[in-house]
């Protein structure tokens, strides 16, 4: 009897409303909070790039000569005819919609500020689509050749001009000497000892560099004459680079396709530096941007062409240089009115100024990216550094796996202490009683390290104590010291997750005012840093400042340029990273 | 101690005389009982905290022959094995008292220096524990650690060869040690293990986490093995041991060493009663 019960009525029902409740909250929330950030960059954009001034015709004609062509290129990478279709039924139906939609609220319900529904479908229809396409499109080979033929030139061209920002700060003439008398014999000690089998070389390497270096230290001030910056850089940067260039390129594709690699881009950067320098432009710079952007490229077009597919990609950066001018001639030639950007050239090169359309943000910029150097290289070390030691080392019983607790527990707790009272200790520790000076590059950077250096040190130990016992038993019993084991098997494995803390950790650190207010950053610098103890001003500062300036120009226009470029440099940044750790996490 | 010395003395008293050509052709056929020591426990104790692990273990072990060490689980078998390459340092409420001789001389002793022992003495764990690299980076680990340069690859090969891998991977050895099926990650630990030549290798239950026929493909490899190292292998499937090992200890409850012999003593006519029940299968 019993067993009949069930075929007759089924298995009955369980109840599931909480769980599809708690989903859909759950859903509602993330996308209410990722809408309202959207809108809030929406309007950063429109008041920096200045849209709500531009007319339809200026939108239609660099949308006819730039994001037509371009969407064209991801298509054909993907070539497949429904994605096609796709794409035209988005940004048609799109159109239609966003217009519909924009004009029926505007007339019924109320006006929408600083918006116009060309601008609406920019944001709404064309930025997400183009977004899209780009990721589908750089799987196809051509996508992927094209893309990453921009990748690397803009790679380069960003750590070049990292380089070049960085001295600004650091002393040419000491890194000149470290790399004669330190770096470089070193390296080819190195290099010489892997040739042939005499490991004694090998070993000698290090020390050379150590001494060498110090040397370079204390023959600094004894010297006083030196070779100009650009002779400094083609010397210490553009040679090595193109030698280095010219080594790859060699292994894969032989000699003749490997002095090309190497020596194009050297004499194109060459030739770049000096004609740079003789018409005021900054040379050195140039060197080295076009010497780092050249081998870069030069590298990759080798591999590009000997894999010889998807070759049609190389297209891509002339689609990208050309839409533009045509769009401008196209622009001129029509008398369109155009907008006039806040965010410029002008603004990301000049100081600051009373006079709003005169404001830059140069000396700012020069500020946030020697800190961010400083500080990702200083938490990187001592994080990473701090975790090994606290993983690896030490016991977990006894006295010294009781200190180890309680300093474990600290430092999670210091991880949630507010960045005013990192300021504090950064104003009473390194600026009052090291007297590095108030609100200088080294204060402020030694400052945001300790602020970030629990978040990196915590994040450390998960990677590092993610990294399955047995890969460290197994390297133990091949008789590895403690050392080595850490070194060959530990770290690598834990990368990804120790890069990613740690670009999360920068991220807080590019953001943060309290501690810079704290220490006695500058709200306003007018002039570069020039030194580690000069005085200056970061870029969240810089917008705080301004933020607070009577004049409405200030506070809608120039602070979005403000923000829009700490963005940039924030994603940047973080793209970077994130690169990093895929290739890491491939690697291994 | 003795023990060791006097061995090593008559193996080299007779290097140029006719009969040490007799011994070594015999020291081959594994049949005969092997005449050097190549591992020696002597009044063996091992504590985790207060309880014991191992209880006054006194044994000697042949050189290049396959000794099994059996018994139910948790009577100290893998704590004996670590005791050999000093794995047990690594756990800090393990202590040993007594000796284990190694090379004419205790592993305990102040002066050695457990990293430069376990050089000597490869281990290949239950679980297959390739590292996650190349499978040629993984080969060449041991010599990459001990600063060997030279024919690198050439070791890498030979190795994969004595681990009976190369044919099947000769082709992918830059391919990650982790895609390897688990019988094939198991015979590239061995790899690694040989490629800096050991003199022992200890292996802890090597196929209990396999399927039988990468099983089998690793007793055969044992075998080989057995050629030219001494193969300590812990394991619990006693059809194993009786097939593959020219001796067998008898570990029981307790850490104590019950009985030990050559294998084939052990199974059809052992001295225990205890020894005897386990291996019909009454209790363990
Ligand atoms: N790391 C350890 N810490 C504490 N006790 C341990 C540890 N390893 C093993 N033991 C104990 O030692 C005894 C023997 O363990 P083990 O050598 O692993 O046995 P087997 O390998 O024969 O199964 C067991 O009682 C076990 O609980
Ligand atoms: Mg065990």
């Amino acid at each position: 009897m019993a067993t009949d019960t069930p075929s007759e009525a089924g298995f009955g029902e369980v109840s599931r409303v909480r769980g599809i409740v708690f989903e859909y909250l759950s859903l509602g929330a993330s996308v209410a909070g990722l809408l309202a950030l959207g809108i809030l960059l929406v309007y950063v954009a429109v008041d920096a790039f200045d849209l709500a001034n531009a007319s339809p015709e200026w939108l239609l004609t660099y949308f006819l000569t730039l994001v037509v062509p371009y969407l064209g290129f991801c298509l054909y990478s993907v070539g497949d005819p429904t994605v096609t279709r796709r794409a035209v039924a988005a940004l048609g139906g799109g159109l239609v919609a966003v217009a519909g939609l924009f004009v029926g609220i505007e007339t019924f319900v109320s006006p929408i500020p600083r918006l116009n529904w060309p601008v609406a479908y920019l944001f709404v229809v064309v930025i997400p689509l183009t977004a899209y396409l780009t990721y589908v499109g750089n799987q196809g080979r051509v996508g992927a050749v094209g893309l990453g033929l921009i990748g690397r030139a803009v790679g380069g061209a960003a750590v070049g001009l990292a380089v070049g920002t960085l001295f600004l700060v650091f002393d040419q003439f000491v890194w000149f000497l470290a790399y004669t008398f330190g770096v470089f014999p070193a390296v080819a000690l190195y290099v010489y000892a892997r040739r042939s089998p005499s490991s004694r070389a090998a070993t000698a390497a290090p020390v050379v560099g150590v001494v060498g270096i110090l040397l370079a230290v204390f023959a600094r001030e004894t010297i006083s004459t030196y070779p100009s910056d650009l002779l400094i850089f083609l010397w210490t940067i553009a040679i090595p680079v193109a030698v280095v260039g010219e080594r790859l390129v060699t292994a894969r594709g032989g000699r003749t396709a490997g002095l090309l690699a190497g020596g194009v881009p050297l004499a194109l950067a060459v030739a770049g530096g000096f004609l740079a320098g003789t018409v005021g432009l900054p040379g050195p710079d140039i060197l080295v941007v076009v010497a780092l952007v050249g081998t870069a490229v030069a590298v990759y077009l080798q591999r590009v062409i000997e894999d010889g597919e998807g070759l049609a990609g190389l297209a891509l950066p002339v689609l990208l240089v050309a839409g533009p001018l045509v769009g401008a001639l196209v622009v001129g030639a029509w008398g369109v009115p155009a907008p006039d950007p806040w965010l410029d050239v002008g603004f990301l090169t000049e100081a600051p100024s009373r006079n709003a359309v005169e404001a830059g943000l140069y000396p700012a910029i020069v500020g946030s990216v020697i800190i961010i150097a400083i500080v990702a290289v200083l938490s990187f070390a001592l994080g990473v550094g701090t975790a090994v030691f606290l993983e690896e080392y030490t016991a977990e019983t006894g006295l010294v796996g009781t200190l180890t607790r309680i300093l474990q527990i600290n430092i999670a707790n210091l991880a949630a202490i507010p960045s005013v009272v990192y300021g504090l200790l950064g104003l009473g520790l390194f600026a009052n009683l090291l007297g590095l000076g108030f609100g200088t590059a080294l204060t402020v950077s030694l400052t945001l390290s300790l602020l970030i250096l629990p978040i990196t040190i915590v994040s450390a130990q998960e990677a590092i104590r993610s990294v399955p016992d047995e890969f460290r038993r197994g390297s133990d019993a091949m008789g590895a010291t403690r050392w080595q084991t850490t070194k060959n098997v530990v770290l690598p494995e834990a990368m990804p997750g120790i890069l990613t803390g740690t670009i999360l950790a920068l991220g807080r650190a590019i953001g943060e005012t309290a501690p810079l207010i704290m220490v006695g950053a500058a709200t306003t610098v007018f002039s570069a840093p020039n030194s580690l103890f000069s005085k200056f001003s970061a870029m969240p500062m810089q917008i705080y400042a301004w933020a607070d300036f009577p004049q409405p120009e200030f506070r809608y226009g120039v602070v979005a340029a403000g923000v829009m470029t700490l963005l940039v440099v924030l994603i940047g940044m973080n793209g970077t990273a994130i690169l990093l750790r895929n290739r890491a996490e491939r690697g291994s | 101690m003795s023990n060791t010395e006097t061995e090593t003395k008559t193996e080299s008293d007779g290097s140029d005389s006719l009969i040490t050509t007799d011994v070594q052709a015999e020291q081959n056929d594994r049949s005969a009982p092997s005449t050097r020591t190549a591992v020696a426990a002597r009044n063996l104790n091992v504590y985790y905290g207060d309880e014991q692990a191992i209880k006054d273990v006194t044994m000697d072990i042949p050189e290049k022959r396959v000794t099994a060490l059996i018994g139910p689980s948790g009577c100290g078998k893998s704590t004996f094995l670590r005791t050999i390459n000093r794995m047990n340092d690594m756990i800090d409420i393990c202590r040993v008292e007594g000796d284990v001789e190694f090379g004419g001389k205790n592993v305990y002793d102040p002066d050695v220096d457990p990293v430069a022992l376990r050089r000597k003495i490869g281990m290949v764990f239950q679980k297959p524990n390739p590292f996650p690299k190349s499978i040629r980076d993984n080969v060449a680990y041991g010599l990459k650690i001990q600063g060997f340069d030279s024919d690198v690859d050439a070791r890498v090969e030979e190795s994969l060869k004595g681990a009976a891998l190369y044919e099947e991977v000769k082709d992918q050895l830059d391919s990650s040690g982790l895609e390897l099926s688990g019988g094939q990650q198991q015979r590239l630990c061995i790899a690694r293990a040989i490629a800096p030549d050991p003199e022992v290798i200890l292996m802890d239950e090597p196929t209990s986490a396999l399927d039988p026929v990468a099983a089998s493909k690793i007793e055969d490899l044992i075998d080989d093995l057995a050629e030219e190292y001494t193969v300590i292998i812990v394991t619990h499937n006693m059809q194993q041991a009786a097939r593959i090992s020219d001796r067998t200890a008898v570990f029981l409850t307790g850490g104590e060493l019950v009985e030990y012999d050559d294998t084939a003593k052990i199974f059809e006519d052992p001295e225990e009663q205890r020894v005897e029940d386990y291996i019909t299968g009454k209790f363990g």
